[in-house]
C-alpha cells in the first residue's frame, strides 16, 4: 500500500553495530569539539594575519622612506645620497607589488620562516621573537599572575564584607587605579619615590638584568633578574588590578544573591566553605574569559612600560618595528600575539569546563 | 497524622520583625506566638508579603542584616529534654543548630543547589560542618535519596543543572533530613514544580514524616496543599497570626473573617462551579499600618469597634485561636458555606 520506500530496521542496525568505515570516522573526527575549535583557530589566525599584512602596509611611509628621512635629518644628506645609501642598506624593494609580497610571506612561513628583520640587517625576525619573548613571558606572565589574584582575592573579600570601611577604601583606591594609564602610574613611582624619595636610584632599573653579572644558573644572575623586573611588574599590577578588584566585587555581590548561598549557610557550613566553595569559585567564572584575552596579550607585552625601563622585552621591539616601518617583524610579533590569543581562549573554554560543569562539552568530550 | 500534644519542641513567644527602610520601620512580624510540638505539621497560609518568609527566617536567624528580631524567646527543646533560646545563641551555637536541629527546605529548588558541585560533595559538605564522617553521611544520603524516591547512586554522581526540578526538590528533601533535624521548615516546596511533581513530593513528604517522625513548618499559599498535609493551620495577615487551630476547625469552623475570605478566594475541587470571591484592596502597608484590626478596611464583617481597637486573640474550644470581634457571624457563615460546598 505505501509508496514510500523505507529501510528495513534491521538493516540501519546492522550498519550500526559494524566497524566504523572510514567515511565514519572522519565524521566523527570533524564533528569533535576539538576539531571545530582548532579549525576556527586556524581561520582567525589566518584572518588576522591577512589583516595585518595589508593594514601595515597602508601606514604612511615605508622602511626605505623612513630610513631616508633619518638619515637627511641625523646627517645632514641630499634626498638623493640618502636613498642610495638607504637602497644599499636594505634587502627590501617597496615598490614589489603587495599580492607578490603576500605570497612570498606565505610560502616562507609554511616552511617555519618568518623572514629577516628589515632594519636590521642580518637579524632573523624568529631569532628576535626567540631572545626577547622569554623576558616578556616572564615579566608580565608574573605581573598577570600577581594582579589576577591579588585582584581576585581582594574583590571577593570587598563583596563579601560590603559595606565595610575595607570595601569603601579599596573602592577608592580600586577606582583611581582603574582610571589611571600605566604611563602616568610609572612616572608618579619614578619621581615620587625615586627621585624625590630617592627609594631606589632611578638609572639601576632601566634594562632586564645587571650586564656585569655573568649569565647562568646563579643565585646573583636570577636575583639581578627578579630586582629589574620589580618595577615594571608593580607598575604592572597597579594599573591592571584596580578592574579585576571591580569587576571582582561586582560578580561577588550578584553571586551572594544567589539562593544557593542562602541555603548553604542555613546548612551551617563554615565561613570559609562558603566564601572559596561557594561563593568565590561561582562569582570567578565570568572573569576567566577575560584573563583568557590577557593572557593572550601577554606575549606582546606592555609596550609603555617596557620603553619606560628599557625592559627587553617583545612590546618595546614592537615599538621600535613600528617606529622603523620593519614589516618582517612586525608580522612576526603580531603573528606570535595572535596565536597566544586564540589559544589561550581554547584553553579558557576548557578551564571554565572545568570549573563550571554546565558548560562542559557534550559527547562525552570533558575538559578533564 | 497524630502527634504528641505533651511535648513541645518550639515554642515561640510573643516574636516580631522589623526592618529599617528609608520611610520608616517595617513591622514584617509581630507578636508571633505559638507552640510547635514533636511530630505536628503546621501551616502558615497568608497572602504574599503577609510575613510567612520573614517569620522563618526569624526562626532559623538567616534575616538580613537590616532586619532587628525581639521578643520573649524562640525555645527549643532538644532530644535529651534540655531547653535553649535561639535568640540567645552564639554564632558558633546558632551554626550548630542549623541543619542538625532545624533544616530548611528553601522555596525555588531550581536555585537551591550550588550549581558547580555535585550533590555527594553538597552532602559532604553539610555532614563535615556538623562532624560527621563522610562515610556515614554517604550512607545515609544514599539511604534518604532511595527513600524520596530517587536513583541514590547516580543522583549523588549529579550536578545540579542534571536534574530536573522536582529531582532537585527532592534532592533538598532528602538533604534537609540528613541531621536527622526535629524540625524541617519548607517555604513552598512545591510552588515551582507542575502538579504531578507536587503530588509526589507531597506523598514522599508523608511517607518520610511517618517514618522519622520530624516536626514540619510548612509555608504555603496553595490551601489545598496546606489542607492535605497540616495537622494545624496558622493564617497570618499583616504579620500576625490572626487564627490558628487544628486543620478542621480552620477550614471548615473558620473564626476569623480573613481566613474565610481566603479560603472563599480559593478553588474547591468538591465543590461545582461555584463563584470565586477575591479579597477587595490590597494587603496593608506594614510601615503605617491600619489601627485596629488590620484587616477591617477589606472585612465585609467590619464594626467600628474594628478599626479602634485590635481584637485579642482569644482561645476557643479544641485550641482553636483567633482574634476576630465578629467570631460568631463568620463562624455561621463559614458553617454555611462549607454545608452548601459539600455534596
Amino acid at each position: 500500500m505505501s509508496a514510500i520506500p523505507a529501510d528495513p530496521p534491521h538493516a540501519t542496525k546492522a550498519h550500526a553495530d559494524a566497524a566504523p568505515t572510514l567515511g565514519q570516522r572522519l565524521r566523527r573526527i570533524t564533528r569533535s569539539y576539538l576539531f571545530r575549535v582548532l579549525l576556527s583557530g586556524l581561520i582567525t589566525i589566518w584572518a588576522v594575519t591577512t589583516f595585518t599584512f595589508v593594514l601595515i602596509r597602508q601606514m604612511p611611509g615605508n622602511p626605505v622612506d623612513i630610513k631616508i628621512d633619518q638619515m637627511m635629518q641625523t646627517q645632514n644628506l641630499t634626498y638623493e645620497e640618502a636613498l642610495r645609501a638607504a637602497a644599499t642598506l636594505f634587502n627590501f624593494d617597496p615598490d614589489r607589488p603587495i599580492l607578490l609580497q603576500y605570497t612570498d610571506f606565505w610560502s616562507d612561513l609554511l616552511r617555519g620562516d618568518l623572514g629577516a628583520s628589515i632594519t636590521r640587517t642580518g637579524v632573523s625576525v624568529s631569532s628576535i621573537i626567540l631572545r626577547y619573548l622569554p623576558w616578556t613571558l616572564f615579566c608580565v606572565g608574573l605581573s598577570l599572575l600577581v594582579s589576577f589574584s591579588l585582584g581576585i582575592l581582594i574583590g571577593l573579600a570587598m563583596g563579601y564584607w560590603r559595606g565595610s570601611w575595607f570595601d569603601n577604601l579599596m573602592t577608592t583606591i580600586a577606582s583611581i587605579l582603574s582610571g589611571l594609564p600605566d604611563y602616568i602610574i610609572g612616572l608618579l613611582i619614578i619621581v615620587i619615590f625615586g627621585v624625590q624619595l630617592r627609594w631606589f636610584d632611578i638609572g639601576s632599573v632601566r634594562g632586564g638584568v645587571d650586564p656585569t653579572i655573568e649569565a647562568g644558573f646563579t643565585l646573583e644572575y636570577i636575583g639581578s633578574i627578579i630586582s629589574f623586573a620589580t618595577m615594571p611588574v608593580l607598575i604592572y599590577v597597579l594599573s591592571t588590578i584596580g578592574t579585576w578588584i571591580l569587576s571582582m566585587k561586582s560578580s561577588t555581590l550578584s553571586t551572594l544573591g544567589e539562593d544557593y548561598i542562602a541555603v548553604a549557610k542555613a546548612r551551617g557550613l563554615s565561613e570559609q566553605r562558603i566564601l572559596m566553595g561557594y561563593i568565590g569559585r561561582n562569582a570567578m567564572l565570568p572573569l576567566i574569559t577575560r584573563l583568557a584575552i590577557s593572557v593572550g596579550l601577554v606575549v606582546s607585552g606592555t609596550v609603555i612600560i617596557e620603553e619606560m625601563f628599557q625592559y627587553p622585552g617583545l612590546g618595546r621591539n614592537l615599538f621600535i618595528a613600528i617606529a622603523g616601518r620593519d614589516y618582517t617583524t612586525m608580522q612576526g610579533i603580531f603573528l606570535v600575539i595572535t596565536i597566544a590569543v586564540v589559544f589561550s581562549n581554547i584553553f579558557a573554554d576548557f578551564v571554565i569546563g572545568w570549573l563550571d560543569p554546565r558548560v562542559r562539552v557534550a559527547d562525552g568530550e570533558t575538559a578533564q | 497524622m497524630t502527634y504528641d500534644r505533651n511535648h513541645v519542641v518550639l515554642s515561640v513567644r510573643d516574636l516580631s520583625v522589623t526592618y529599617q527602610a528609608e520611610r520608616g520601620r517595617v513591622r514584617a512580624a509581630s507578636h508571633v506566638s505559638f507552640d510547635l510540638h514533636a511530630g505536628e505539621t503546621l501551616a502558615l497560609i497568608g497572602e504574599s508579603g503577609c510575613g510567612k518568609t520573614t517569620l522563618n527566617l526569624a526562626l532559623i536567624r538567616q534575616l538580613p542584616k537590616t532586619a532587628r528580631t525581639s521578643g520573649d524567646g524562640v525555645i527549643y527543646t532538644y532530644r535529651d529534654g534540655r531547653q535553649a533560646d535561639i535568640l540567645k545563641f552564639s554564632d558558633r551555637e546558632m551554626r550548630r543548630y542549623l541543619w542538625s536541629e532545624c533544616s530548611m527546605v528553601f522555596q525555588g529548588a531550581l536555585n537551591s543547589l550550588n550549581p558547580i558541585i555535585r550533590v555527594s560533595d553538597m552532602v559532604y559538605d553539610t555532614a563535615k560542618a556538623h562532624g560527621i564522617g563522610r562515610d556515614e553521611a554517604h550512607k545515609r544520603a544514599l539511604r534518604l535519596l532511595e527513600q524520596v524516591r530517587l536513583d541514590p547512586a547516580r543522583v549523588m554522581r549529579s550536578y545540579p543543572h542534571e536534574l530536573s526540578g522536582g529531582m532537585r526538590q527532592r534532592v533538598l528533601l532528602a538533604v534537609s533530613l540528613l541531621l536527622r533535624p526535629q524540625i524541617v521548615i519548607m517555604d513552598e516546596p512545591t510552588t515551582a514544580v507542575d502538579i504531578l511533581t507536587q503530588r509526589s513530593i507531597l506523598d514522599v513528604l508523608k511517607q518520610l514524616r511517618e517514618e522519622l517522625n520530624f516536626s514540619v513548618i510548612f509555608i504555603s499559599h496553595d490551601l489545598a496543599v496546606a489542607a492535605e498535609i497540616a495537622d494545624t493551620v496558622a493564617t497570618m495577615y499583616a504579620g500576625e497570626i490572626v487564627e490558628i487551630g487544628p486543620v478542621n476547625e480552620v477550614f471548615y469552623r473558620s473564626r476569623h473573617a480573613y481566613t474565610l475570605s481566603l479560603l472563599n478566594a480559593a478553588p474547591r475541587l468538591s465543590a461545582g462551579a461555584e463563584t470565586l470571591e477575591s479579597i477587595p484592596g490590597k494587603p496593608p502597608d506594614l510601615i503605617d499600618p491600619p489601627s485596629g484590626c488590620k484587616f477591617h478596611e477589606r472585612c465585609a464583617f467590619a464594626r467600628e469597634v474594628c478599626s479602634q481597637t485590635p481584637p485579642p486573640l482569644i482561645t476557643y474550644d479544641d485550641e482553636h485561636q483567633a482574634s476576630c470581634y465578629e467570631t460568631e457571624r463568620v463562624l455561621a457563615q463559614s458553617e454555611v458555606t462549607r454545608k452548601v460546598a459539600a455534596p
